[in-house]
This record gives C-alpha cells, sequence and structure tokens, in this order.
C-alpha cells in the first residue's frame, strides 16, 4: 500500500486507479518474486529494531534517565531510515514483471489477473473495463514523456524552459527519476483487446464499434511497439463464428492468427493457460525487441555522449530483468557502471559539486543492483570482489574538500546497503570457508564476508562525516545560519540531480539551483539529522553480529565506539555499560594503554552520573596501572587523548592527587570544594573492597604470613603484616585494623602521628590489641613491613582474613590478606618497570608463609582410664569400667564418645561371614553404659545426652571440680570371636561454661581380644554289636560328606562335649538339646542319658578341660536331613555369683541323615570268653525289607580263636525275617582279642559292610572270673 | 609503510607494542592490532583451514590499514600494520622471518620472564631496523 501512497504524492492517479480497477492487490508488487525481494517493510522492520534496541539497552540503566530528547531523536533516526527507503525504491529492490494491459469484458478481467500472478514467472496486469478508458493508457504515455507542460510540474531542462539560470549548462540528465516505473506500472509489454463473439459475428453497429475500438488502440500502441492480441470471448464452445468475420477481425487488427485468441466462458481453465502462454511469449519478445533496439543505438555509438550510453546500458539491463535474463542484465549494469566512472571528470553539464553527486547517486543505483544480483545468484565471493572494487574507484572521489561530509554519508550508506544485503543473503551461503577466498589481487579474508564488518564501517564513515560536518560547522558562520527550512528543493526529474520548486501563480515550476543552494540545501539536510543516533544503531548491529561470532575484540571494539558516541551524546549511563564491556575485555588481555584509555572514559562518566565509589575505584586502577609512559618507547604520543589524558606518570600523579583530596580532605571543607562535582554527605564513609580478582588489588597489596606453622595456645606469636601499593605516590595510613578469624586477635596498628580519631569500629573490640607506629606511609612499589606478636586464646585454625587500612576520616580500603606462598602476579601483566622485592625478609617466610596457623590444645590435665583389658568372652556382657580423673582441670560439659572399630579394618560386619542364624549385623556392640554410681536421677533431670548405637556410645560426664573422678561401665558384647578397638574420647571444657571456651580433648584406646569360651563338639554312637547298612554311607550325597546318618527308628547315642578354650575357669551351669520346632519335636526323639537332673550338668571346667553328656537319639522320621536342635549352655566366669553374669550359650548341632536300613547285621556273643572255652558267635542277619534279600558274606580267620563253621556263602534271607549264622569259637589266647571279621555284601545294593573293629572284639579271661562270687 | 608492529603472548596479551608513525592514531592502531586477535583467533580454530605455516596472511583490511599476521609454534602472534595498499607477500614474509629471529634472540635473554613483556633495548633497536629495511629489497 505504501507502494501506491508514494505516487498518489506524484499525482499518478491513473495507474492507482488502472490497478484498483483490475483488482490487483498491490501487495504483489512487492511480494511477486519472494525469492528475490528486498521488501520495505522487512528493512524498516530491522531498522526499527535496531533502533528500539537502543531504547532498551542497558537494562534498567535507561529506565526513567533517558534523556529528554531521545524519543525525538529517535524519530529522527526512523524519518533518516524512510530517507533511505527513498534512497532505494521499491521497484529498484524487486525485479521487473511484464505488465500486459487488458481491454474490455471486466467480467473476466479478474481470473484472468489472477492465473497470471500464478505464472511463473508472473505477470502482472493492467485492467481497463471497456474501450472509453483507452486514453488513459494514452495519457499515462503522453502526461510523462510527450506533454511536460499539462503537467502541474514543469519540466526546467525541457527545451522551451527560458527561465532556467543556469542556460549554458546542457539540458537533461542520465537516468529519468520516474522511467523504471513506469515500465513497471504504465507501459504494458501487450494490450490484449477482448471481444465477445457476438460482437463479432453480430449486427453490423457493433462489428463496426468493434473496428474502431481496434483502430484506436492499434494507434495508440503501434509507436510504443506494444504488441497487440485479441480475444474472442465465446459464450458457448459450440458458437460458431463466420471465417469472414474473422479473416475481417485479423486483417484489422494485423495480426497472425495465432495472436487471435479464442476464450470460452465454459471453458475458462482451459483457455486460461493458452491465454497465459501466449501473452508471456509476446512479452519477452517486447522486452527483447526494446532491448535491441537500444542496444543497437550503443552499437552505432550515435552519440559519443556518455550519459547516454550509461542510459541505454541501464535500460537494456532492465529489459533483460524483464525477460530474467540476470546474466545479461548483470553485463550491463556493469557497462553502465564502467561508463558512469569514466564520467568523472569528463562531465560539465552540472556544476562540479552536483555533478560528482549525479554521478555517484547512479553508481550506487548501478552498484546496488549489481550486487544484488551477484548475491542473490549466489556468489559470495563475487559480489565481496565487486564491494571491494567500488569502494577502491570512489574511495577517493571526495569532491569538494570543503563538503567532504557528502562524500563520507555516501560512502557510509554504500556500506550499510551492503552490509544489509549480505545479510539477507547470509542465510542461504552461511559456509564461506569453503569458498575460493578471493583473487591473487583482492585476497579477501573473513571477515569480509560477515555483515558486522560492513555496519561497522558504515558506522565509521558516518563518525566521519559527523566530524567533516562539525568541523565545517564551526569553520563557517554562514552554515551556522542555514536553517531548517530549505528552500523548496526537492529532488528534480533525473536520479541525482534536485531542483528548486517556485511557485508561479497557480503553477509550480522546477528550476535549476547552483552549487551554493544545493550545498546548503544538504547542509540544511544533514544538520536535520545528525547521525548519532544511527551511528549508535549500527554499531551496535555490528556488536551484537560480532558477539555471536564470538569474536571478542571485534564486539568490544564496538562496544568501546558505541560508548564514545553516548559519551558524546552525553548520556553517561549508557555510555557506561558499554565502556564497561569492553574495559573488561581489556583488563582481562591486558591491554593497558587500551583499558587507560576506557578507563579514562569510565572515570567521566561515573563522574557526571555522581557515582563517588565507582569513580573513586576507576581512578585507583588507573593511577595503579602499569602503563609505560610515552617517554620510554614513543608510543602513545595520540594528541587525541581521551578524557584520561595521556598515560604519563605525572597524570597519574594529578589524578592521585584528585582522589585523595577528594577523599582526605577536612569535613569542613566539602562544602567549598563542588568542583569536581560530587555532593557528598559529611558522614558518608567510602569503603572499597579489594579481593584476589579485583582490579584495585595493585592498589593495596596484603600480605601476611605467621612465622609459626603452630602455636601453643595463650604464648606469644610473631606475624608480619607486608603491604605494597602500585600508587604513584606515597600514601600515609591513618590507622590499619588487621581482623581474623578469631576476632580476639584482631588488632589495630595507629599511626602516632596522626591524630587520635576516636573511629568506632565493629570488627575491632574496644579491648583489642592497639600497636603504635612512628609513620605508616606506603611508598609506592616498596613493601611496609610490620611484624607483630600475637596472643591467640583459642585453639584452631587462626587465619587472617583481611587488612582494613583507614586512609582518611571516611575512605577505607579493606584488602583481602594473602599468603605470601600462594600470591601470584596479575596473570597478563607484571608491573615491569620497578624492581621485585620479597613481601618479607626472611626468605623462606616469604616463599613458603602462610597467612593462617593451627594453635594447638591445650594440655588435657584430666585422666580417662579403661579398667578391663583381658579378652572377652562370645555372649557375655563384657563390662569395661571407665574411670575419669580431674588432675588439675574442672571438667565441664564433658562429653564421652565411645567408638568400637574393628581391628581388621573394614568394618564390624562382613557380609561374606554372615549366617543365617546371625540375624545381628554386628558382630560386637555395645549393650549399654551404666552411669556412675546413684548419679542417674541428677542425669535424667539434665537431661544429659546419652546415646547408644551399635559401635558408637555417646555420654555425658557431669561436671566435676577438681580431683574428682567419676566412672561409668560400659558393656560390650560379642556375638563372634574377633579382635575389637575401643576409642574412647572425653571432651570437655576446663572453665566452666563460657560461650567461646574451646573444649579439651583426651583419646584412649584399646584393643580388645573377644574369644569363644567353649568349644561344642558331638558324636553320634550306633546302637552296639548291631551294623546297619546305611545306604548313604555307601553312596553318599555329594553335599553330604561329613553328614553323620542315623538308622531310623534306632536308639542312637549322641555325646555332646564342652571344652573350655580360654585361659579362664568357667563353671557350667547346665546343658540340653533343645529340638528347634514342631516338626523337630515329630521327627526325633532325644532324651537324656542317664536321666540324671539339673545339678548334676553343673561342673567346674578348668583352662582345657572337657565337659560331655550323652543324649539317646531316635529318629522317627526318614529324611536326609534332619535337625537335631541346638544344645544350649549356661555358664558364667567362676568366681562370678551374680545372677546376671549367667550366659547361655547355644550350638547348633549339625544336621543328620535319617535313613532306614535294609539289613541289620547284630553279632551276638557272650560278654567275655575263657581261654580254651567254646562258645557261639552268632551272626543275625535282619531283612527288614519287604523283598527277598540275597546276602553274600566273608568270615575272615583269627589267630586268637579256632572256628566252626561255613567261611562263606551266600544267603537269601526272606521279608521280615532272620538269617542266624552261628559259629563255634575255642578261644586260643587271652587278653582283648578281635573275633573273626565278617564282611556282609548285599547283592541287591551291592554294597559291603563290615562291623567296627571294636564291636566285633571280645576279651578272653584265662579262667572263668570269681568276680561274682566276690560280689555276692 | 608499516604503522605498527606488535608480538602478542598466547593469552592475547601485548608483549610488545611498537608504532612508526607521526600521526597521532598511535591508540588507533593498538584496536587495530587487538581487533586482529580476533582473526587469528578464528582462523587458527577453523577446523576446516588448516595451517601449514606460521605465516598467516592478510587479517584483515581495515579502513586505511592492512593487518597481516604470523604465528610461532608457541602462540605468541606477530601482527604488521601496514598502510601500504599493494603489498608483496615476500615482502611481508621475509619481514616476519627477520623478526621472529630478532624475537628468538630477544626471549633468549636469561633475564627475561618469559610471558612478559618484551622491554630489551637491543630488540627495539633491532626491530626498527627490520622495519626500516622493509620493502627495500
Amino acid at each position: 500500500m505504501r507502494f501506491l501512497r508514494r505516487h498518489d504524492d506524484d499525482g499518478d492517479k491513473e495507474a492507482i486507479f488502472a490497478l484498483s480497477l483490475a483488482g490487483i492487490p498491490a501487495r504483489l508488487f512487492s511480494s511477486d518474486f519472494p525469492s528475490l525481494l528486498f521488501g520495505i517493510r522487512s528493512e524498516l522492520g530491522r531498522r526499527i529494531q535496531a533502533l528500539s534496541s537502543i531504547k532498551t539497552q542497558p537494562q534498567g540503566v535507561m529506565a526513567g534517565s533517558a534523556p529528554e530528547g531521545t524519543q525525538k531523536k529517535l524519530n529522527q533516526v526512523l524519518e533518516g531510515s524512510k530517507m533511505m527507503e527513498e534512497e532505494y525504491p521499491e521497484e529498484l529492490r524487486t525485479p521487473p514483471v511484464s505488465l500486459v494491459a487488458l481491454f474490455g469484458c471486466a467480467e473476466l478481467h479478474s481470473s484472468i489477473t489472477n492465473h497470471l500472478h500464478s505464472q511463473q514467472p508472473p505477470i502482472n496486469a493492467l485492467a481497463f473495463p471497456d474501450f472509453s478508458h483507452l486514453p488513459l493508457l494514452l495519457l499515462a504515455h503522453r502526461d510523462v514523456i510527450n506533454n511536460p507542460t499539462s503537467s502541474s510540474f514543469r519540466d526546467p531542462l525541457s527545451s522551451d524552459s527560458s527561465s532556467s539560470p543556469s542556460a549554458a549548462v546542457p539540458s537533461g540528465g542520465i537516468l529519468k527519476r520516474d522511467w523504471l516505473l513506469k515500465h513497471r506500472t504504465k507501459v504494458p509489454a501487450l494490450v490484449a483487446a477482448f471481444f465477445p463473439s457476438n460482437h463479432i459475428s453480430g449486427d453490423p453497429t457493433q462489428w463496426l464499434q468493434v473496428c474502431s475500438n481496434l483502430d484506436t488502440l492499434k494507434s495508440v500502441i503501434r509507436p510504443k511497439n506494444i504488441k497487440l492480441v485479441v480475444v474472442v470471448v465465446q459464450s458457448s464452445p459450440h458458437e460458431v463464428i463466420s471465417e469472414d468475420r474473422l479473416l475481417a477481425l485479423r486483417k484489422r487488427a494485423e495480426l497472425d492468427s495465432k495472436y487471435v485468441l479464442f476464450l470460452n466462458h465454459s471453458e475458462l481453465p482451459l483457455s486460461l493457460p493458452r491465454i497465459a502462454s501466449a501473452f508471456s511469449d509476446l512479452a519477452l519478445s517486447y522486452y527483447r525487441e526494446e532491448a535491441r533496439r537500444i542496444k543497437s543505438r550503443i552499437e552505432k555509438r550515435s552519440s559519443t555522449s556518455l550519459d547516454l550510453i550509461v542510459r541505454y546500458c541501464f535500460k537494456v539491463a532492465v529489459y533483460a530483468e524483464f525477460r530474467r535474463d540476470w546474466g545479461e542484465a548483470l553485463k550491463f549494469y556493469e557497462d553502465a557502471y564502467h561508463s558512469l566512472h569514466e564520467m568523472i571528470g569528463t562531465s560539465t553539464r552540472l556544476p562540479p559539486i552536483q555533478r560528482l553527486v549525479e554521478i555517484k547517486t547512479i553508481a550506487e543505483q548501478l552498484h546496488f543492483k549489481i550486487s544484488t544480483l551477484l548475491l542473490h545468484g549466489g556468489k559470495l565471493s563475487e559480489a565481496v570482489i565487486w564491494f571491494h572494487q567500488h569502494k577502491s574507484s570512489y574511495d577517493k572521489v571526495v569532491g569538494s574538500t570543503e563538503y567532504n561530509f557528502l562524500h563520507w554519508e555516501w560512502m557510509s550508506r554504500q556500506f550499510l546497503v551492503f552490509a544489509e544485503l549480505l545479510e539477507t543473503s547470509s542465510a542461504t551461503v552461511q559456509n564461506f570457508s569453503s569458498l575460493n577466498q578471493g583473487t591473487a589481487e583482492i585476497p579477501l579474508t573473513e571477515f569480509e564476508f560477515y555483515p558486522a564488518y560492513y555496519y561497522q564501517l558504515a558506522a565509521h564513515y558516518l563518525q566521519n562525516k559527523k566530524s567533516a560536518l562539525e568541523l565545517l560547522l564551526s569553520m563557517s558562520v554562514a552554515a551556522q545560519q542555514i536553517g531548517g527550512s530549505s528552500e523548496s528543493i526537492t529532488p528534480s526529474v533525473y536520479v541525482g540531480q534536485f531542483s528548486q520548486l517556485r511557485e508561479k501563480g497557480e503553477a509550480l515550476t522546477l528550476h535549476f539551483i547552483t552549487d551554493e543552494e544545493y550545498i546548503r540545501y544538504a547542509i540544511s539536510e544533514a544538520k536535520r539529522f545528525q547521525g548519532s543516533f544511527e551511528i549508535v544503531a549500527w554499531l551496535k548491529k555490528s556488536y551484537e553480529s560480532f558477539t555471536n561470532l564470538k569474536s571478542r575484540r571485534m564486539a568490544a571494539f564496538c562496544a568501546f565506539e558505541i560508548a564514545r558516541e553516548y559519551f558524546g551524546l552525553s548520556d553517561p549511563s549508557n555510555a557506561k555499560f558499554f565502556f564497561d564491556i569492553a574495559a573488561n575485555l581489556y583488563r582481562q588481555e591486558g591491554w593497558v594503554s587500551l583499558l587507560w584509555e576506557v578507563l579514562g572514559y569510565l572515570r567521566e562518566c561515573s563522574r557526571n552520573l555522581g557515582a563517588l565509589k565507582a569513580f573513586v575505584e576507576l581512578s585507583l586502577e588507573m593511577v595503579a596501572l602499569p602503563v609505560t609512559s610515552c617517554d620510554d618507547f614513543g608510543n602513545l604520543r595520540d594528541k587525541t587523548y581521551g578524557p584520561g589524558g595521556p598515560a604519563t606518570v605525572s597524570r597519574r600523579e594529578s589524578i592521585h592527587r584528585e582522589v585523595f583530596t577528594l577523599m582526605c580532605r577536612e569535613t569542613e571543607l566539602i562544602s567549598s570544594t563542588e568542583e569536581s562535582g560530587f555532593k557528598l554527605a559529611s558522614d558518608s564513609p567510602l569503603h572499597l573492597e579489594i579481593d584476589l580478582v579485583s582490579p584495585l588489588r595493585p592498589v593495596l597489596l596484603a600480605s601476611v604470613a605467621f612465622h609459626e606453622q603452630m602455636i601453643k595456645p595463650r604464648a606469644l606469636c610473631s606475624i608480619t603484616l607486608s603491604l605494597l601499593s602500585h600508587l604513584p605516590l606515597p600514601v600515609e595510613i591513618d590507622h590499619l585494623e588487621v581482623q581474623f578469624n578469631q576476632s580476639t586477635c584482631n588488632f589495630v596498628v595507629r599511626n602516632s602521628q596522626k591524630p587520635l580519631v576516636a573511629s568506632p569500629s565493629s570488627t575491632v573490640q574496644s579491648g583489642s590489641q592497639v600497636e603504635n607506629e612512628q609513620s605508616l606511609v606506603l611508598v609506592p612499589n616498596n613493601w611496609l613491613r610490620l611484624t607483630y606478636a600475637i596472643k591467640p586464646e583459642q585453639s584452631g585454625k587462626l587465619e587472617c582474613l583481611s587488612v582494613l587500612a583507614k586512609l582518611g576520616p571516611r575512605f577505607t580500603i579493606c584488602s583481602r590478606a594473602e599468603s605470601p606462598a600462594a600470591m601470584e602476579d596479575s596473570p597478563v601483566w607484571k608491573h615491569e618497570n620497578c624492581v621485585q622485592s620479597l613481601p618479607t625478609k626472611d626468605p623462606i617466610l616469604a616463599v613458603f608463609g602462610q597467612k593462617a596457623t593451627q594453635v594447638e590444645e591445650p594440655e588435657p590435665q584430666v585422666d580417662v582410664s579403661l579398667g578391663a583389658s583381658g579378652p572377652a568372652l562370645v555372649g557375655e556382657n563384657f563390662t569395661m569400667p571407665i574411670v575419669v580423673t580431674s588432675k588439675g582441670h574442672a571438667v565441664h560439659s564433658g562429653e564421652l564418645k565411645i567408638n568400637l572399630v574393628d581391628v581388621g579394618g573394614g568394618g564390624l560386619f562382613s557380609p561374606r561371614e554372615a549366617e543365617p542364624f546371625s540375624l545381628e549385623s554386628h558382630h560386637v556392640e555395645i549393650c549399654g553404659i551404666d552411669g556412675a554410681e546413684g548419679n542417674d536421677e541428677s542425669e535424667s533431670e539434665t537431661g544429659n545426652i546419652k546415646k547408644i548405637q551399635q559401635s558408637f556410645g555417646l555420654v555425658s560426664v557431669p561436671d566435676l571440680e577438681e580431683g574428682e573422678s567419676w566412672s561409668c561401665k560400659l558393656e560390650i558384647k560379642w556375638h563372634r570371636a574377633k579382635p575389637v578397638m575401643l576409642f574412647v574420647s572425653l571432651g570437655y571444657l576446663p572453665q566452666g561454661n563460657e560461650a567461646n571456651a574451646q573444649k579439651v580433648h583426651i583419646h584412649k584406646s584399646l584393643q580388645i581380644e573377644g574369644k569363644m569360651p567353649l568349644f561344642i563338639t558331638n558324636r553320634f554312637m550306633l546302637p552296639y554289636r548291631r551294623d546297619h547298612l546305611l545306604l548313604n554311607r555307601i553312596k553318599p550325597a555329594p553335599d553330604s560328606e561329613d553328614m553323620s546318618s542315623l538308622p531310623l527308628n534306632e536308639k542312637s547315642v549322641l555325646v555332646v562335649s564342652a571344652k573350655n578354650c580360654t585361659e579362664i575357669a568357667l563353671k557350667l551351669m547346665c546343658m540340653s538339646i533343645e529340638l528347634d520346632d514342631e516338626q523337630g519335636k515329630t521327627s526325633c526323639l532325644i532324651q537324656q542319658g542317664g536321666g540324671g537332673g539339673e545339678t548334676s550338668d553343673s561342673a567346674n571346667l578348668a583352662p582345657g578341660e572337657e565337659f560331655k553328656k550323652v543324649f539317646t537319639v531316635i529318629p522317627t522320621m526318614r529324611t536326609p536331613k534332619l535337625s537335631l536342635g541346638s544344645v544350649h549352655m549356661k555358664w558364667r566366669r567362676q568366681g562370678d555369683y551374680t545372677e546376671d553374669a549367667c550366659v547361655s550359650t547355644k550350638h547348633k548341632l549339625a544336621e543328620v541323615n535319617v535313613d532306614a536300613s535294609p539289613l541289620v547285621m547284630s553279632l551276638n556273643c557272650p560278654p567275655y570268653a575263657i581261654l580254651g572255652e567254646s562258645f557261639t558267635y552268632a551272626i543275625t542277619i535282619c531283612n527288614q525289607t519287604q523283598l527277598l534279600q540275597e546276602a553274600k558274606f566273608a568270615l575272615a580267620d583269627a589267630q586268637s580263636f579256632v572256628l566252626s563253621g561255613s567261611h562263606s556263602n551266600t544267603v537269601s534271607v526272606l521279608p521280615k525275617s532272620e538269617h542266624v549264622l552261628s559259629y563255634k569259637l575255642v578261644p586260643l589266647t587271652c587278653g582283648q582279642q578281635q573275633l573273626p571279621k565278617i564282611t556282609l555284601t548285599s547283592v541287591r545294593y551291592s554294597a559291603e559292610f563290615q562291623p567296627s573293629t571294636i564291636a566285633s572284639s571280645v576279651f578272653v579271661f584265662p579262667s572263668a572270673p570269681q568276680a561274682n562270687s566276690t560280689a555276692k | 609503510m608499516i604503522v605498527c608492529v606488535s608480538v602478542v603472548g598466547h593469552q592475547n596479551n601485548p608483549l610488545y607494542i611498537q608504532s612508526f608513525t607521526d600521526a597521532d592514531d598511535a591508540l588507533k592502531l593498538h584496536h587495530v592490532v587487538h581487533c586482529s586477535l580476533d582473526v587469528i583467533e578464528e582462523r587458527v580454530n577453523n577446523p576446516k583451514t588448516t595451517l601449514n605455516e606460521a605465516f598467516l596472511g592478510l587479517l584483515y583490511p581495515t579502513l586505511n590499514y592492512k593487518v597481516y599476521g604470523y604465528l610461532t609454534n608457541t602462540k605468541v602472534k606477530f601482527i604488521l600494520v601496514t598502510t601500504d595498499l599493494d603489498v608483496r607477500d615476500t615482502d611481508v614474509r621475509n619481514f616476519f622471518r627477520k623478526f621472529h629471529a630478532a624475537y628468538v634472540d630477544a626471549v633468549s635473554n636469561p633475564f627475561h620472564v618469559p610471558g612478559k613483556k618484551i622491554t630489551s633495548r637491543t630488540f627495539a633497536q633491532t626491530v626498527s631496523n627490520i622495519v626500516g629495511s622493509y620493502g627495500l629489497n
């Protein structure tokens, strides 16, 4: 819509009318070819965005403090950007689109135009409803080209102009301003005449009307070579038009038959493509012919005037663009550009300044076209090289040196426009590193592909322009007087020319202007747009872009430039924001001279902002900078200093003096010293904090070293305080405060030359140490070394935190204390020019000195004794008496910490040893702590701590006076035999209930062995002389190696023995077997052997002694794993008669295998034999199964017996019956003799078994014993 | 004409910066040298370009100056700023070769602390000789 509005002003109502008639959306002119679009809208949007960012940044700084004129200036910049927009009108920025005109049959126009727009490439259409509008087309031509007098503007360059003051100047210009627009919006490439078929085949009047319309049309378009198409509109496809009429029509229109088209209402979608392609063909040929016509003029060299050649080349290029022949367009634009360049110095048509302005304006447009074409052809390198050439060919074409601001402005615009072009196209070409980087002649570098680079330079040229303009205004009084109202000077009809608009009665006329007039105009325009905000906006774009590219230094430079611009605009808060960005980088990288300059600006900013603290900080940073003065190397002879002045020693000294007089002056003088711009409340103190990373560190460096690494409490220890300042002048300190983490150690060093000022300080208490020094003067670059003795009260770490120097009544600097050992120089610069010296005289201290030391604890004067040592027995509650005896210290709020630690390491619990029955995770645990006798009540009253965990205990110790003692008993229980370390530590306060008192600690430790008291074993004994074939014994299951097997339902004997394996005599109270559960009770029957009572169990066990007890076991259930329960024992240490001391120990018996034996072999023989007397030795084989058992037996001979009976045989034993083998034996030898050994083999189980050796032996008496008779 | 030469340490801190111009733009030259470090950084960190030699070539053209760079193995940068419009590559290469030699001599001084400013007067003299002889051969 903007497009239309602009031409509205020019009075071109016809085109608007035409366009609106045709219903063409105006936006089509800006969006007809999106890929090649440089929409005004987006460009303007960008600029507004850039400008709005001025408003928003820095956040918070501008808010509320914006200068009054900011909004006005911003508006001006926005206006400025509109001016830029007018610099490149729409038609120049977008590629041209073919134009056709439609006449007649208005009802079809909208569908036709829509179709044409959707074509690729699109075609624009001017639509006229009927032929009566034909004069509009006609007028559009005549108005501008042929009939200037009819316009409200009078062209002064036309031949009949007599009023022109510079008649000697040849008329005309290079390019007409509206030529391009005219061809895009007014001069169609072809005219399409639409006739309804009934008009053609209808009555003669209608036919005549058609003919006359055609004639008029022809007469209008013929001179301009505009093509003609006749479209016959049929209402139905079957409608027939007579051949004669059609022929006549063709003849009348002088057209080839293919340009007489038929359009069918009903088949519109089919006809439209045909029409569109015909239109497109004809438009192409129109533009081609026009181009050829003009090209021939160039070739003929009919005119030697370069003006015309430039114009012709431009036109040819535009026609090529119409045809989308980008190559040819580029070629002719370049030709025009080169021809134009030749004109510099040769053209005499206009006065010199205006002539150059015109050439440069056209060069700019041509350059714009070329760059656009190159960039959108993807030829980024070529475009950059082209820009390079463009810049270098016009770089020196300054023109009048007096008015060189025009040149700077023009140059700035070149950079800006190229930057914007590059930015819009950079989305397509991101990766330039792969591109060919320039040519041998013009090597290109990375940054030349960044828009940021061009923005920065655009801003730079604008700065040049600004300063040139300022210079001009300051030089000439006349220039100053030029007001804002220019004498109605407007752009003339030619590009790059200006003329004066004069009113003569009703008519307005355009007049030539002289250079003086032009300059007045240019100055007044330039005054309107000072450009500072544009500079800031472009620099800001550059800054952002460089920041995104991670080019921090470029960005910092841009920030610096922005800040300087703000500084010039007297906007200190914005300036400060950007100066800070630059200063941070320079500080970080140690660019001292640059930093000096920035700090100089920043100092002024803070002065203007009234920020006293910042001002002092910046001033101190400046004076402490290691700036090599200009005298040394001749560097920095820059005469254009910033407000910081030259970085010389004298300048540093003067800043130093300024700050210190500001800060250290007497209170009453304050009101009279207002010149520095600060209004201070007399009691507002200034406190500076300096830490290790502060830029102010060189101002006051505090190194603190303790002479000892460990010191005794309440003993004097030496501390050396070394201060260093890099300020250029000596500084006298009123007093120093040294602060420690133990605030009681804080002390003050007072300068005895200064009057004693009662200064209340929060950090130093009133009663603290005060030292006096004769003088406390910091000489530049020399260490001020002070050594004092301090007496720490508390144990623990004593660290010096900071040193606070009071330099005046209200000025304090607090510097973080540093250890000499850890002190480092600034990473990037050193104070090279001064002699390096050590902070302390003692070199060892200077290298290894620390600002912290360890204060030992006072000697404990309390004894803690652990009463018992002996081995502890597993299961019992081992009592450990702990006695706390005071031997010089009273004990207050004492705490006893008890810790049990596994000696073997790995904690008291190891999962590998875990067994299912030991549910306690700890093998050793603290069971309880008995407080001192009779103290229980008081403990509960005071709510003392008594925490017990399994391996940790905490007991509070009641307050004890000197000489008193307290004891407690610690009960520890072992679940496993293992050694344990017992740690007992007592912490107490020797001095009552002081809040800040420190605890004294005593540590004791003892290793205690835990031992198993009893070793319990058990064994089974089977019934005497009865052997069972237990299949398990023959074929043992893999996991039951050691498992005993018991026959089912047989009485076996279980012997349990307990051995005292300690060195302590124990008393065994009782021993019993308890079955585990119900199942155990049903599956087996255990009885005590002997049947004796409880008392019989109790026995004294000396160390190493063993106690045995017999049980009978009858398993009643066949099971591979029969649990026999566990042995329960009660015991205690001998001599300990307390009830509690009785300990019960459990021992789980191993599981047994219960099996039914198929065969039982029992030996039957008398209890003894008599030498020479025979006896019967019967072996009974009992089959307990339901099967027939076949058993082989073999009897081995025995030396001591004579035997009768079969030695070996196989017998069959019936189910549930016995077979008896009977032998007669006569003993031959006396004594315990082995009976003949029988071996039984069960065929069914292929198992062999023998009775045990003991079972198969008998004692042989020499004669019959007389025992019976004696007994009786 | 060479207007400025500079040695910049591997932390991008200036070790030596000397301008040879009577115009009052020494500070501007400091800015130019400082900004050119960005180009060096970009060129060194760009994985697509491999640096085969110490000479980095033209770093970037500013308004009136051309800036050339040279990167030693210890990441010390040499930067040359000239006002000449057409510069022969060989001249610049020669210059940097000589300058490098002078730098090596200067830092070989046992009293020189590596990474700190070069304060040797001999170095300054040698540099001004090299600058004076630039472009003559």
